[in-house]
């Protein structure tokens, strides 16, 4: 370029900046004579570069359009059946936490000691590596560490992905976003609209509060584990809006029999009283407003 | 028309120099795929920059619809995914191609490591790209908890735990990250700001020290 | 580089009629730079320009009062509607000013006023006139507008249906001409 200015040159700057004046015509050099396969980067060797990004760019596209971004449902710490798992990348360091000497006592050694050293040695290769040599086998120990390295993380990784497979099996589980796009495709097919989880779910409030048989829930200790406004608390189901779920013959054999952790109240309450309280509890619909 | 005006900048500004040392440099044979197929492992560098070009757009793009907040962060992904046209493609090419970018520039530090070009004059700039490397990862780790989900939440649950178990910082670092006791509002804003101030400051500043290197030191000669 | 000098002088450029392989190379490259950019960024543009290219629901009608309860005098009614902005739903309470005109027509004027967006209030100084509280401007029953004001107030659309009136969207003033 126009750097070469002879020293005894007199440079010319453009006005009173520092800019230099410069004289060299904007003509590109033309390297078709050159010698040897070198090339210019712009615009021959880009070119072939960017051969190969278009038909990444191509490939990815197509994968975006195929497959849509997971999505699950919103977040919900109270969430004990949720299996947690990092993304790919971070899954061998997420299984090498599991092997003992690396976890409990030693969980520094985990956390901090194993990765700290190798991600440390990756770091700091060009001063460890030393020596001239360039091609890998003349360098059997770097090598062999990285191949090394290489096999642990992607074993570690398959490890990882195969226990979080067996897991969902065993749990006759699939994971949220997958159960969330099944369940969007079902309600399009059914032409209903997309299941919305962001949306509060009405809130069913008690109706005719003032019913007898609220007395009766009350003493039948219904309230004790329902909650006193019949919400619901934990793992217990609220009462209120329960007319949607269940109706007047389903809740008298629940009422009576009991079912999963409800314990059955044919010895507390009459036949009349769980009829009556069935057909008060048969009305506690949402929609009811 | 545009000569003139290119003239009349170059003029002022010498401009000519910049880019034409940019354009003219020659890329010597045993790089290009052209004449050898196999140095298409050189072309992982390239791609790993391309695809980290459309992450930097499509994450611009994105925060147009997306709110960090945990009562409508979760809504608003939900909603430019699945009502916004082409959101599915922008979200996917932003989800995906931050698996992307990890395996090119996993087989980006392959290729340098194998082929021996981190020696010496070369050891700054593969520092640099170890550097490029790690706040990859923090992008992409600050980046899960962004849509809110269970898979957001409990992933970074696990993984600020991993920092507290660092001695005597681990606590302030999990209080730092979190924002507070919990996983919540303020750790969402958080993450928000590391993932989208922070981060990609940091990574433009590296990427722009690991070209200057490259363009300075050439590429490493053939093997 | 630094032959650049020494190499322009030795090879003048030579003058060819047809495209030199690097002009040929030059334009390559720049189609397949369209290409990259295009396929990259062009969903993301319809994905940014999307909400100009949503089509426009009209708001419904809201069902707000008895007809009986309308006099010739205004007065507010506040009704809610529904709305939805993106991911966010809400119900804001508008509010309409609502009376009859001389032929028994019922008509529901805007209280946003339309010189600066103040809300106006009717009789609010004993004229029996429409008054903003920010600077003045005032307007007759009909919403035209007196003072300070460029517009007449808008109106809602209105509907009568089984003795209730029902408010549409805003639209500008029609029934001044």
């Amino acid at each position: 370029m126009a750097h070469g200015h002879k020293s005894n040159e007199k440079v010319v700057y453009v006005g009173d900046s520092r800019v230099k004046r410069s004289n060299h015509p904007n003509i590109p050099p033309d390297y078709t004579s050159f010698p040897g396969k070198s090339e210019a980067f712009i615009p021959n060797f880009l070119l072939k570069e960017w051969m190969v990004g278009c038909v990444v760019l191509v490939g990815f596209l197509v994968w975006t359009i195929a497959e849509p971004a997971p999505l699950g449902y919103p977040a919900d710490p109270t969430n004990a059946a949720f299996i947690p798992m990092p993304d790919w990348y971070f899954l061998f360091l997420y299984q090498f936490l599991k092997y003992p000497y690396v976890s409990q006592d030693y969980i520094l050694l985990g956390t901090l000691g194993v990765p700290g050293v190798m991600f440390g040695a990756l770091m700091l290769a060009p001063f460890l590596d030393t020596g001239k040599e360039r091609r890998f086998y003349r360098r059997p120990i770097a090598s062999s560490l990285m191949f090394l390295s290489l096999i642990a993380c992607i074993y570690l990784t398959i490890v990882s992905w195969d226990h979080y497979q067996h897991t969902l099996e065993a749990n006759g589980q699939i994971p949220e976003h997958h159960e969330r796009e099944e369940k969007a495709r079902e309600a399009a097919e059914a032409g209903e609209e997309r299941p919305n989880y962001t949306k509060p779910a009405p809130v069913a409030s008690l109706v005719d509060a003032d019913d007898p048989a609220m007395e009766i829930a009350k003493q039948a200790n219904c309230v004790s584990c329902h909650a006193a406004d019949l919400k619901g608390q934990g793992s217990v189901p609220a009462l209120t809006g329960i007319g949607d779920r269940l109706d007047k013959d389903q809740l008298v054999d629940v009422i009576t029999n009991g079912r999963g952790g409800m314990p059955q109240f044919k010895d507390q309450l009459s036949a009349e009283e769980i009829d009556q309280l069935a057909t008060w509890l048969s009305k506690q619909k949402v929609a009811a407003e | 028309m545009f000569k003139s005006v290119y003239n009349w900048i170059d003029e002022r500004l010498d401009i000519t120099p910049l880019w034409r040392d940019v354009a003219d440099h020659e890329v010597p044979e045993h790089v290009n795929p052209a004449h050898h197929f196999s140095a298409f492992v050189y072309c992982f560098g390239g791609l790993t920059f391309f695809i980290t070009v459309i992450q930097i757009l499509s994450g611009m793009f994105l925060t147009m619809y997306y709110v960090p907040d945990i009562i409508n962060a979760y809504a608003s992904v939900d909603y430019l995914q699945h009502q916004v046209a082409f959101g599915q493609i922008v979200r996917g090419m932003h989800h995906f191609g931050a698996s992307l970018v990890i395996v090119m520039m996993f087989l980006h530090t392959l290729r340098v490591f194998f082929t021996g070009s981190y020696k010496a004059p070369r050891e700054m700039n593969w520092v640099v790209g170890m550097l490029i490397f790690f706040i990859m990862l923090g992008l992409g780790f600050t980046g899960y908890l962004l849509p809110w989900d269970n898979k957001a939440y409990y992933a970074t649950k696990v993984g600020v735990e991993i920092a507290a178990s660092v001695p005597v910082l681990g606590p302030y670092i999990a209080d730092f990250l979190y924002g507070g006791d919990i996983v919540g509002a303020q750790t969402l804003t958080r993450f928000f700001a590391i993932h989208v101030f922070f981060l990609p400051g940091a990574l433009i500043a590296m990427l722009a020290a690991h070209f200057i290197m490259i363009r300075r030191q050439g590429i490493s000669g053939p093997l | 580089m630094s032959n650049h000098e020494q190499h322009d002088s030795a090879h003048k450029p030579v003058q060819r009629k047809e495209m030199s392989r690097r002009q040929f190379l030059s334009y390559t490259l720049g189609g397949t730079t369209a290409f990259m950019m295009g396929g990259a960024v062009l969903p993301m543009v319809r994905f940014a320009v999307d909400p100009l290219l949503v089509k426009k629901t009209g708001s419904n009608f809201v069902k707000v009062v008895e007809e009986s309860k309308i006099t010739d005098e205004p007065q507010e009614f506040k009704f809610k509607i529904h709305q939805v902005d993106g991911w966010y739903e809400s119900d804001p309470e508008l509010s309409a000013w609502i009376s009859k005109d001389a032929n028994n027509n019922i008509f529901a004027l805007s209280p946003v006023c339309k010189h600066l967006g103040c809300t106006i209030a009717w009789n609010a100084k004993g004229k029996n006139e429409y008054d903003c509280p920010c600077h003045d401007a005032r307007y007759t029953k009909d919403g035209k507008n007196l003072a300070v004001a460029p517009k007449p107030l808008d109106e809602y659309e209105v509907k009568v249906e089984d003795g209730f009136v029902y408010v549409g969207p805003v639209r500008p003033n029609t029934r001044l001409g």
